[in-house]
């Protein structure tokens, strides 16, 4: 039986939260700005997992993590369709750097 | 100081350390290297939390799936996978704003339970009963955004598509 502070879960979570918001608000190369939003949505992920972890009942915690797995399967159906974006993008533009992305039609 | 807890704080530093490397080095493959360690550290931080089967899904999507397709990506779109990114400073302004994001999450801390919560273990066999009994239906949706999804990317990257 182990046993933790839930304070320090949100803290670790809170920063990869900024972290990735961080690398959002910065980076311009298109494959940097899927893995920003990778932190931040482990961060999110890992929400989950703590709060399941320190659920009153089973129950709730076993639907906490059911929802940890479907976002893991969602966040990386995202970064499958990024990474068609960046190939598309590249074609058309010869760069991933998003600043060059001024068209909506690639 | 628990053993557990000891763990915990060396995964967290870990975890943010390769997370803050992986985007500010230079070189893309190196941020590939970072962000690996990174999930990995994470998957480590789902077993200290007794939630073995999310450790594993966590390893084998993010760790072995995500970082091969982002590699992959890197690779096809440039010419030297190992040339450098140009330089891109720190903004002030999106730095504050991280910041600030951190410092609002943080003052909810007063809000919580203090003192050390007993974590609870649950066995995988009530994991899958638990997903594909009352959360069937948001594995189906998963499915089905996942069939969009690789439609939709299949006709992004097609050959010969005007």
């Amino acid at each position: 039986m182990t046993s933790l502070e839930p304070t320090e879960f949100l803290a670790l979570s809170g920063a990869l939260l900024g972290i990735g918001l961080f690398g959002i608000l910065t980076r311009r190369n298109f494959v940097l700005l899927l893995i920003s939003i990778e932190i931040a949505t482990n961060a999110a992920i890992l929400n989950f997992v703590y709060f399941a972890a320190f659920a009153p009942s089973a129950p709730l915690g076993l639907t906490g993590q059911s929802i940890a797995v479907v976002v893991i399967g969602f966040a990386a159906t995202e970064v499958a369709v990024g990474l068609a974006i960046v190939l598309a993008l590249n074609r058309a533009k010869g760069t991933i750097n998003v600043a060059n992305a001024t068209e909506l039609r690639l | 100081m628990s053993l557990a807890e000891i763990a915990f704080v060396l995964l967290a530093v870990v975890s943010v350390v390769t997370a803050i490397a992986a985007l500010l080095v230079r070189e893309l493959v190196h941020t590939i290297l970072w962000i690996a360690v990174f999930f990995v550290d994470l998957s480590a931080i789902y077993f200290l939390l007794e939630a073995p089967f999310l450790g594993v899904l966590q390893l084998g999507v993010y760790a072995g799936a995500v970082t091969v397709l982002l590699l992959f990506g890197i690779m096809v779109t440039r010419k030297r996978i190992f040339s450098r990114e140009a330089a891109t400073g720190i903004g002030p302004i999106p730095t504050v704003l991280a910041l600030l994001t951190v410092i609002f999450l943080a003052t909810a801390f007063g809000e919580l339970p203090q003192g050390s919560v007993t974590i609870r273990s649950y066995d995988p066999a009530l994991l899958s009963v638990n997903l594909f009994g009352p959360n069937g239906p948001w594995l189906l949706l998963l499915g089905l955004i996942m069939l969009a999804a690789v439609s939709g990317a299949i006709y992004l990257v097609r050959e010969g598509r005007e």
